[in-house]
């Protein structure tokens, strides 16, 4: 079996994020592998390791993203494909969807496994968006991966009225929730032996396509500008006379926030 | 006239109150409206459908459909979505909206936002607005497409119970099976517990409740409020409440309408989980305890005794 | 008395002995090196002190009496050694004298006194400790067959010689000496007899015999001895009693100054370590010989097993049976760890010609694996590394840089750790602390504080090392502010790293997770050395410990004081006073960090004085012999889920003290001991405060 997984570098949400002039301010922010495609990758060794497939990373972005890839081969991951075009920086999730469509259909691959989100966008797009593409089934929000034969798996997806169990015939698209397994911290000897390990660099022009041609000069929607949150502030803090203060906060609640 | 097709959000065979949100965000922007429920025995909903604000109502009604499956389910709301000539469709924030919603999109050649909290029209121009990365700052995308799909974030418009639309209702083929992806089975998970991500009231329970005993009495406060009862990860831990009830960072989010930290310290993984609630009310004998910098109520004192005084309270207003 | 027999006897005795000894050191030399070979003026120190001294033992107040009861048997030993080469020339010269101890020399007659008391003293230690043994029964002995055999054979050793010299007293005072027996008869010191009161008393237990009788006693008694002797030594290699004769080399070899040597500097770097899987100790061979000596120095007292924090909270983690188990699985592979070691003799560096080698030396791998099989898990996780086993044994065994070296193996040559550690890895890799909060809030606490940071102003005397818990931690971050509080009130020019400072990497070296220590030390050595730091004021043991003696392995030389150190010598240069306000019962937790690591013990103490009007009490378990926490060795980390908690343990004991103020002086101790009051229920009885948060509600 032959599985392409999917990451994109993002910013670490763990930091404060500034906006400034309707922009995010860059200084000072560092950026690391999205949190869900690692629950990707990890699914896609997991099966390696169950079920010998060949797992190949493509790693999407107008970055060096070589650390991350380092980390994913240390993981597992036997092939990693970079595409760096510094037009990707612009793209929006259809677009990223076309770019896995061309390295899909450049490749032979049995199924994919991409993250549910983004940690930047939070879109959720991509992977089903690929699906439509490509017309193979996509199940999405996934928890368990499970291979039947050398042409069907069954996946669980966690779905509003409890877990949905599906059949689905290869190849096909599926996306992954936190909640598939929990990435493995990569072994160190991983980490130093993927050092040796050689990532495939290639733009879109070495895809065979263009940034106009995946459509990304005339994207579906554009980013305007950036706002900041408001931040949430202490409110009234009430000390003394339990009976009193829980009377006078319930007032509050009823008539002031009018939430009970 | 912008035409908005609303997907109806149905759990259970019941309809959700996002669909009636969405109608009416939908008619304030002076759209011509209608609804779409896919699913099996959904017919009967349309009278409700028309009463929250949908002016036509596409039903989708087939045994095939009574599990969700993303293909058929995509494929019905655009067939409607066709059928009404719809410039944007509008799903509730579910899962069924975040899985269908790109497939219809791509099929009808639309843009796709997930998780708005605004739209406006002016003109032709349509700009949306939603957060990103991790809520912490809010982006206004301009759709360039001429159609938009999008994920509505829950609690982001307010139904406005004025609204009202006309019974009208449409017919439409049962899409086909996915044969592709064929969902054999649902596990429900159904406990009969109200779900922390759909409750209005949230009661969250905190370390400062000690033992069981603790946890009884403020599980008696989320009952009196008819509230989903949450907890902090001290709680879990101890194993004295459920693994998922634990709210945080690693656990659910939820946005209520209220949420009431009890015993709660208010570390910053609980309150990834529920700062996105509307009003927040902290009960806690520790006047420098986190949370209460952002509870918009603090009553600083021991819950034993704060507890029952607030349960005193609410039986009076319900009174 | 018969040179034929004697010369047999020692022949086959002794040459049993070298034989045994040979093949035990061959197997220590089949371990990998170590230099312990420095220093010699300072080792013959410590070899006087601990081992001659019996320090551990006569210097301990608890268990004084049985300290004192070995200290006399080991002293009797030494000095007995002397006469038992006189008894061996006895047996080829009838009256044979060592040259300075003879009939001549005063000397010789103080011996002689010296040699008799002695031996009466080692009777009654060996019949005290058959009574310890059988009557009072502490839970820390293994009583087992090989102790009483033992103390049998002590036993039989004074007896037979007292009775051999009794016998010859009876015979040349009351038979008229009919064989001639010679004796000390010096005309300046007298008659031998008047020196040895007990040889006297014992002659007259055997005073019924008759002279023929007597005579045989004699021979007998004389044989008996030597063979006894001979058999005492060559059963010592075989079991706990190996420490005879190692533990004076053992603890002449031990670690000099800081508290035992430090962890290797791993070169990551080096394919070859992770092909040869030579990172840490992942088998038996990777030991090095000193390890080795160790474990042949275990004498099983189980001083270790009562102080460790980890085994009186039922965890399966047992010191003495660790150093036992591992000591078994020595011997039980000697023989193809001594073949394995002569074909690593061939090895010449050339990867072609050694591969053939390598390939025989798998061949004499043990069959169990070291960590898993031999050594469980869960025992090698359990450690908080906190010394207090290291503290109190008698011989000086390293069991923690053993332990360390172990991790090692675990967490970078197999991957395996506890899972939990994962999140803190994680967090300390991406954000620079192990919670994995942003690296930008690290400053937050300092805020409106008007608290400088290194990058407006390095050119500040001091360096404040705040550390994670200090920065992030809600609780801790009071402990930052009162500190600030007080080196401003003592107008001291500090400033903080702010953002730039991050994870010393203590827990994860602790862990054995060499590359992520490697990794947080190099960027904070940049960060430093950029700014030319000289003096950083440690809020944290932890901090402090690896700062200062972690740091320079990787080219990081700083003067690091504790917050606690550098507050005393404030108040004793009178840049701040504080009142005598405290009231309450106060006493004080050594943080195992700050005391056992670092030696201080007095500091916190001394400012604790200045401060309470109701006096500082001691809990039981303080200063060199503190009860740990629970947090060190990286296991703030990690879920505890066997026994009952250490910290609990410890609150309980702070709790029966009657204080009602606990003051520490390490984040990790507070976050411990305060969850441990909560937990009993008793916080609000009972305040834990770091030192630097009541000087700074005591400042004058």
């Amino acid at each position: 079996m032959k599985i392409l997984t999917t990451v994109k570098k993002v910013v670490d949400v763990e930091l404060n994020i500034h906006v400034e002039n309707g922009a995010i301010v860059e200084k000072g922010l560092q950026y690391v592998i999205n949190a869900w495609d690692e629950n990707a990758v990890e699914a896609a060794v997991q099966l390696k390791e169950a079920h010998k497939a060949e797992t190949t990373l493509v790693s999407l972005g107008s970055t060096d993203n070589t650390d991350i890839i380092r980390k994913c081969y240390a993981m597992g991951i036997d092939n990693a494909i970079h595409i760096d075009d510094p037009a990707l920086a612009e793209a929006d999730s259809p677009t990223f969807a076309r770019v896995l469509q061309k390295v899909y259909e450049a490749g032979d691959y049995d199924l994919v496994i991409a993250g549910k989100q983004a940690q930047d966008t939070d879109a959720g797009q991509a992977g089903i968006m690929l699906g439509e593409f490509l017309g193979i089934p996509c199940v999405s929000n996934v928890i368990e991966i499970k291979v039947t034969d050398d042409t069907h798996i069954q996946v669980s997806r966690l779905g509003d009225a409890g877990t949905e169990i599906v059949d689905v015939t290869l190849p096909a698209v599926v996306t992954v929730s936190d909640s598939i397994n929990e990435p493995r911290l990569p072994a160190m000897r991983g980490i130093m032996m993927a050092k040796k390990k050689k990532i495939t660099v290639m733009d879109l022009a070495g895809l065979g396509t263009s940034f106009e041609e995946i459509g990304g000069t005339a994207p579906a929607s554009a980013v305007v500008e950036f706002m900041p949150v408001q931040k949430r502030k202490g409110g009234q803090k009430f000390e003394g006379d339990p009976a009193e203060i829980t009377a006078q906060v319930v007032q509050l609640l009823v008539n002031e926030a009018k939430v009970l | 006239m912008t035409n908005i097709l609303v997907v109806a959000d149905i759990k259970q065979g019941v309809l959700k109150g996002s669909t009636a949100e969405l109608l009416s965000k939908a008619k304030e922007l002076g759209a011509a409206t209608a609804a779409v429920a896919v699913g099996s025995n959904v017919t009967d909903l349309a009278p409700q459908l028309a009463a929250a604000g949908s002016d036509t109502q596409y039903i989708a009604d087939d045994p095939s459909l009574e599990i969700f499956s993303a293909a058929p389910f995509a494929a019905a709301v655009a067939d409607a979505a066709k059928a009404f000539n719809a410039d944007m469709v509008w799903f509730g924030f579910s899962e069924t909206g975040k899985a269908a919603a790109p497939r219809v999109a791509v099929q009808l050649e639309a843009a796709c936002a997930t998780e708005i909290i605004d739209v406006a029209i002016d003109g032709d121009v349509v700009h949306i607005t939603r957060p990103a990365i991790a809520n912490k700052v809010l982006q206004k995308m301009k759709i360039n497409a001429p159609k938009l799909v999008a994920v509505v974030r829950a609690g982001a418009f307010e139904a406005d119970p004025e609204v009202t639309g006309t019974e009208n209702v449409v017919t439409l083929d049962p899409p086909e099976k996915d044969m592709a992806a064929a969902v054999k089975e649902l596990i429900s998970d159904a406990s009969g517990e109200i779900d922390l991500a759909d409750a209005d009231i949230v009661v969250s329970v905190g370390r400062g409740a000690k033992d069981q005993a603790g946890v009884d009495l403020v599980k008696d406060l989320a009952d009196d409020l008819a509230a989903g009862f949450g907890s902090s990860r001290a709680m879990v831990d101890a194993g004295l409440m459920a693994h998922n009830k634990q709210v945080g960072q690693t656990g659910k989010i939820v946005a209520p309408s209220l949420y009431v930290a009890v015993g709660i310290s208010g570390a910053i993984q609980h309150l990834a989980g529920m700062n996105g609630a509307k009003v927040i009310l902290a009960v806690n004998k520790d006047p420098e305890a986190p949370i209460f910098n952002v509870a918009d109520f603090g009553i600083v004192g021991n819950l034993f005794d704060v507890i029952p005084l607030l349960k005193e309270e609410i039986k009076k207003i319900r009174a | 008395m018969s040179p034929l027999l004697m010369t047999v006897l020692l022949a086959v005795g002794l040459g049993f002995f070298a034989r045994t000894m040979y093949q035990r050191i061959l197997l220590l030399t089949s371990l990998e090196p170590a230099d312990r070979f420095n220093r010699i003026k300072d080792r013959l120190k410590n070899l006087v002190i601990i081992a001659f001294g019996q320090k551990r033992l006569v210097g301990r107040k608890k268990e004084r009496a049985s300290g004192i009861m070995h200290a006399f048997i080991f002293w009797g030993f030494c000095i007995l050694l002397i006469r038992s080469l006189t008894l061996y020339g006895h047996g080829y010269v009838e009256g044979f004298q060592l040259p300075l101890l003879g009939e001549s020399s005063f000397l010789g007659y103080l011996y002689l006194a010296l040699k008799d008391v002695t031996e009466a003293v080692v009777l009654i230690m060996v019949i005290y400790a058959f009574y310890r043994r059988l009557v009072v029964r502490p839970t820390r002995l293994h009583n087992t067959w090989e102790a009483y055999l033992v103390l049998a054979l002590i036993g039989v050793l004074m007896v037979s010689d007292l009775l051999f010299d009794g016998a010859r007293f009876m015979l040349i005072t009351a038979h008229g000496n009919p064989a001639d027996l010679h004796y000390f008869n010096n005309p300046t010191f007298g008659q031998e007899f008047f020196w040895t009161p007990v040889t006297v008393a014992a002659g007259h237990v055997i005073s019924g015999f008759s002279a023929v009788g007597l005579e045989r006693v004699m021979v007998l008694m004389f044989w008996v001895h030597v063979i006894t002797q001979l058999i005492f030594l060559n059963i010592l290699p075989f079991g706990k009693h190996f420490h005879v004769i190692t533990s004076l080399p053992n603890v002449f070899f031990k670690s000099l100054d800081y508290p035992h040597e430090k962890i290797k500097l791993l070169d990551l770097e080096d394919e070859s370590v992770w092909e040869d899987e030579t990172l840490g100790v992942n088998h038996l061979h990777q030991l090095n010989w000193k390890q080795g000596l160790d474990l042949y120095t275990c004498t099983e007292c189980g001083r270790c097993k009562e102080v460790c924090p980890t085994y009186v909270t039922d965890k399966p983690l047992n010191l003495h049976d660790f150093n036992d188990t591992l000591k078994a699985e020595l011997y039980a592979n000697a023989d193809n760890l001594i073949l394995r070691a002569k074909l690593a003799g061939n090895l010449t560096g050339d990867a072609e010609a050694d591969a053939k080698t390598k390939e025989k030396m798998a061949v004499f791998k043990p069959e169990k694996a070291l960590v898993g099989e031999v050594i469980a898990l869960d025992t090698l996780w359990a450690c908080t590394t906190c010394r207090a086993c290291e503290q109190v044994c008698p011989v000086t065994i390293e069991q923690v840089p053993r332990i360390i070296a172990m991790r090692q193996g675990q967490t970078l040559m197999q991957g395996e750790y506890p899972e939990e550690l994962n999140t803190a890895f994680k967090g300390l890799e991406r954000n620079g602390n192990p919670w994995g909060i942003g690296y930008d809030k690290r400053a937050d606490w300092a805020e409106g504080l008007d608290v400088k940071l290194m990058a407006d102003d390095p050119n500040v005397e001091y360096l404040l090392w705040v550390g994670c818990a200090g920065s992030f931690d809600d609780r801790t971050q009071k402990v930052s502010k009162a500190l600030v509080k007080i080196l401003k009130a003592a107008g001291v020019d500090f400033a903080i790293l702010g953002t730039e400072e991050k994870c010393t990497g203590d827990f994860a070296r602790r862990a054995g997770n060499e590359m992520m220590y490697q990794m947080m030390a190099t960027e904070n050595i940049e960060t430093l050395n950029n700014y030319k730091v000289k003096k950083i004021i440690a809020a944290c043991p932890h901090c402090l410990n690896t700062l200062k003696h972690d740091y320079p392995q990787m080219g990081g030389h700083y003067e690091v004081i504790h917050h606690t150190d550098f507050i005393n010598q404030l108040i004793a240069d009178g840049k701040i006073r504080v009142k005598k306000s405290l009231g309450g019962a106060l006493t004080y937790h050594d943080p195992c960090y700050l005391g056992r690591y670092n030696g201080i013990y007095d500091a916190p103490r001394s400012i604790l004085a200045g401060m309470s009007n109701h006096g500082l009490s001691e809990l039981p378990r303080h200063g060199t012999e503190s009860f740990c926490c629970g947090a060190g060795g990286g296991r703030m980390w990690m879920e505890e889920t066997i026994g009952t908690r250490i910290n609990v343990e410890r609150s309980r004991e702070i709790v029966d003290e009657k204080a009602e103020t606990v003051a520490v002086g390490c984040p990790f101790c507070l976050t411990m001991i305060e969850d441990g009051m909560k937990e009993l229920d008793k916080d609000e009885q009972v305040k834990t405060r770091d030192i630097a948060e009541l000087v700074a509600e005591h400042l004058a």
